[in-house]
């Protein structure tokens, strides 16, 4: 993860296939509705695109980086949007469990889902950036111009934000 | 960057914990809820649409043919525009603050570089706008050694080797020429005082020859003064270091200053030229004008002592005259004084040897340029590059760092705007 992208674009396209699902998974949670997803998901990769040859390796890793892009645009989306309408909290209905999955685990899921549309959206991006993105405190800390430290304890308390959501009455 | 408390030795484990799971590592058994929150969550990541992902892969293999936003090379060349833009700027503002710091040289002393213009110190109130420019010769100027407006009747650096004899016995025609003019009438005084206006010039000359011409420039410094009816105030040589020096307060007609000037800066190589004018036309017309009144009552005292008819009348009558008959003189001194300041104008001359023996350093002239003439322009030049770069730098660095002042703070507002989208309404 440390080799430089503006050599060739297969070490672009080797980044698109490590981080493309997670990226799209952190998008759609922090936006909430789909097509506003790929349309960032999308315009993320492309501006990382453009922009391989800045990638910096002292400033962090590629998924750090690409995450960065996609963090800006998905901000910039929910900043145009709140500017026009109310803003979207709420997971979309397809992210319901499949009928065939275990009766637990589809509660338990649904009830995670649900703990998670409660959150405030800063302990969502959170979660998604950790969860969904597998980035590591370091990554993070890069990501939100923090201490490694602090983004950890800032995880530590989505995370128990999150527990104890799940653990609340309906 | 905001600081949050420190995790607690808990909080530290059950952070690390979620790592574990995260990795996929085994946690411990009482914090297998964190395991198994961590599945859960990640269960629940929302999956891209086939047709989507089909799609944004294909975008990929090609390399964004249709672009959502503007080219990034747009940017660029607008970078393209605006570096050599700011390069440019900067240059202007080095070019501009040299040319200012050159200017800023000679303002208290109001002396003037060689070339230029002689500067103009008003002396009355009333300032001259024209002069004749000075005869083209290389040199550097030197503000530390400007001309005093009035320079020292006799300066004696050295009693020794004296080389010129004092040829002060033209003033006395001078004096009795100006003291002739004064004594015309108020009528004649008050086309006087609208005549051309008065200027007391002075100029410094540094000339450098070979050690041993030193001597023979000093004759010919003597023959030129003569050749243009001044005379030679004062004059001393000295040997320093094995180097000779002839200095020479001298007082040219101020009608041929400039070609004076022009044929003792031939005698040598010029390292130092300069010219002050001073603006004298206000105190000579004071004098004038004060020299008037006092004749005016002269004349009506001695019509009042015609018509006295008591002797204590008469006794007072003549104290009065005699009160304003030495007023007159010393106003007609005076006014002599300011018309010889602006009859002759003073040079500064110092004639300066280098070198042992510089044998390209011309002959009778003294005016070739050496190889020592052309190390020392080398070092000129060389000292003249770094205080350009040192004023670069002085003004660069502030603004570089004012520079990133900036992008830190557009940088940090940026990222607060952004993140903003994330707080409640």
């Amino acid at each position: 993860m440390t080799e430089p992208l503006n050599t060739t674009t297969a070490s672009f396209d080797a980044l698109y296939r490590d981080c493309a699902r997670d990226l799209y998974a952190y998008v759609r949670t922090l936006l909430g509705d789909e097509a506003s997803a790929e349309d960032v998901t999308a315009l993320a990769f492309e501006r990382a695109y453009r922009r391989r040859c800045t990638f910096d390796v002292k400033r962090g890793t590629r998924r750090a980086w690409l995450f960065g892009i996609a963090r800006n645009a998905a901000l910039d989306e929910l900043r145009r949007r709140s500017r026009s309408a109310p803003l979207i909290g709420e997971l979309p209905d397809e992210l319901a469990p499949a009928p065939d999955e275990e009766a637990d685990a589809a509660v338990r899921r649904t009830t995670v889902r649900a703990a998670l549309a409660t959150l405030p959206a800063r302990d969502r991006e959170l979660i998604a950036l950790k969860f969904h993105g597998g980035l590591s405190n370091a990554e993070l800390a890069v990501l939100l111009g923090t201490s490694e430290t602090n983004a950890g304890t800032r995880v530590h308390r989505a995370v128990m934000k999150l527990r104890k959501a799940c653990h609340a009455p309906a | 960057m905001r600081q949050r408390d420190p995790l607690s030795p808990e909080e530290a484990r059950e952070l690390d914990a979620l790592e574990r799971a995260l990795a996929g590592d085994p946690v411990d058994s009482d914090l297998c809820e964190l395991e198994q929150l961590v599945v859960d969550v990640r269960a629940t990541a929302p999956e891209m649409n086939p047709g989507f992902a089909a799609r944004l892969e294909h975008e990929v293999a090609e390399g964004f043919p249709q672009s959502q936003e503007h080219p990034v090379p747009r940017r660029r060349s607008r970078r393209r525009v605006l570096i050599p833009a700011g390069g440019v700027l900067a240059a202007a503002l080095v070019a501009l603050v040299v040319v200012l710091g050159g200017r800023g040289g000679d303002d208290s002393t109001a002396s003037t570089a060689l070339n230029g213009p002689p500067s103009v110190v008003d002396g009355a109130g009333a300032a001259a706008t024209s002069l004749d420019s000075a005869p083209a010769a290389p040199a550097r100027s030197d503000p530390e050694a400007a001309l005093p407006p009035s320079v020292p009747a006799a300066k004696e650096k050295s009693a020794a080797g004296s080389v010129a004899a004092d040829q002060a016995a033209r003033a006395p025609q001078r004096s009795s020429a100006g003291a002739s003019s004064s004594s015309s009438s108020p009528g004649s005084l008050a086309t006087q005082s609208s005549g051309p206006r008065k200027q007391e010039r002075s100029a410094l000359l540094v000339l450098r020859v070979p050690n041993a011409k030193v001597d023979a420039t000093s004759d010919g410094v003597i023959r030129t003064v003569d050749r243009f009816g001044g005379i030679i105030a004062s004059s001393s040589s000295a040997t320093q270091g094995g180097h000779g020096e002839a200095t020479f307060e001298l007082r040219i007609p101020t009608g041929k200053l400039d070609d004076a000037l022009g044929a003792l800066s031939r005698l040598g190589h010029v390292t130092e030229r300069q010219q002050n004018l001073v603006d004298i036309t206000g105190s000579f017309t004071s004098a004038q004008d004060r020299l008037s009144d006092a004749r005016a009552e002269r004349r009506g005292l001695l019509k009042a002592l015609g018509r006295a008819s008591t002797q204590r009348q008469i006794d007072s009558l003549k104290a009065r005259l005699r009160n304003v008959r030495s007023q007159i003189a010393r106003l007609n001194g005076d006014l002599e004084a300011l018309r010889r300041r602006a009859d002759l104008s003073s040079v500064s001359l110092t004639v300066r040897g280098a070198g042992k023996q510089e044998p390209g350093a011309g002959s009778g002239s003294g005016g070739g340029w050496s190889p020592g003439d052309a190390a020392h322009d080398a070092v000129r030049v060389l000292e003249v590059i770094a205080g350009v770069a040192l004023i670069a730098l002085a003004i660069i660095a502030p603004l570089a760092l004012l520079a990133g002042l900036v992008a830190l703070a557009v940088r940090a507002t940026r990222r607060r705007r952004r993140e903003g989208a994330l707080d409640p309404a």
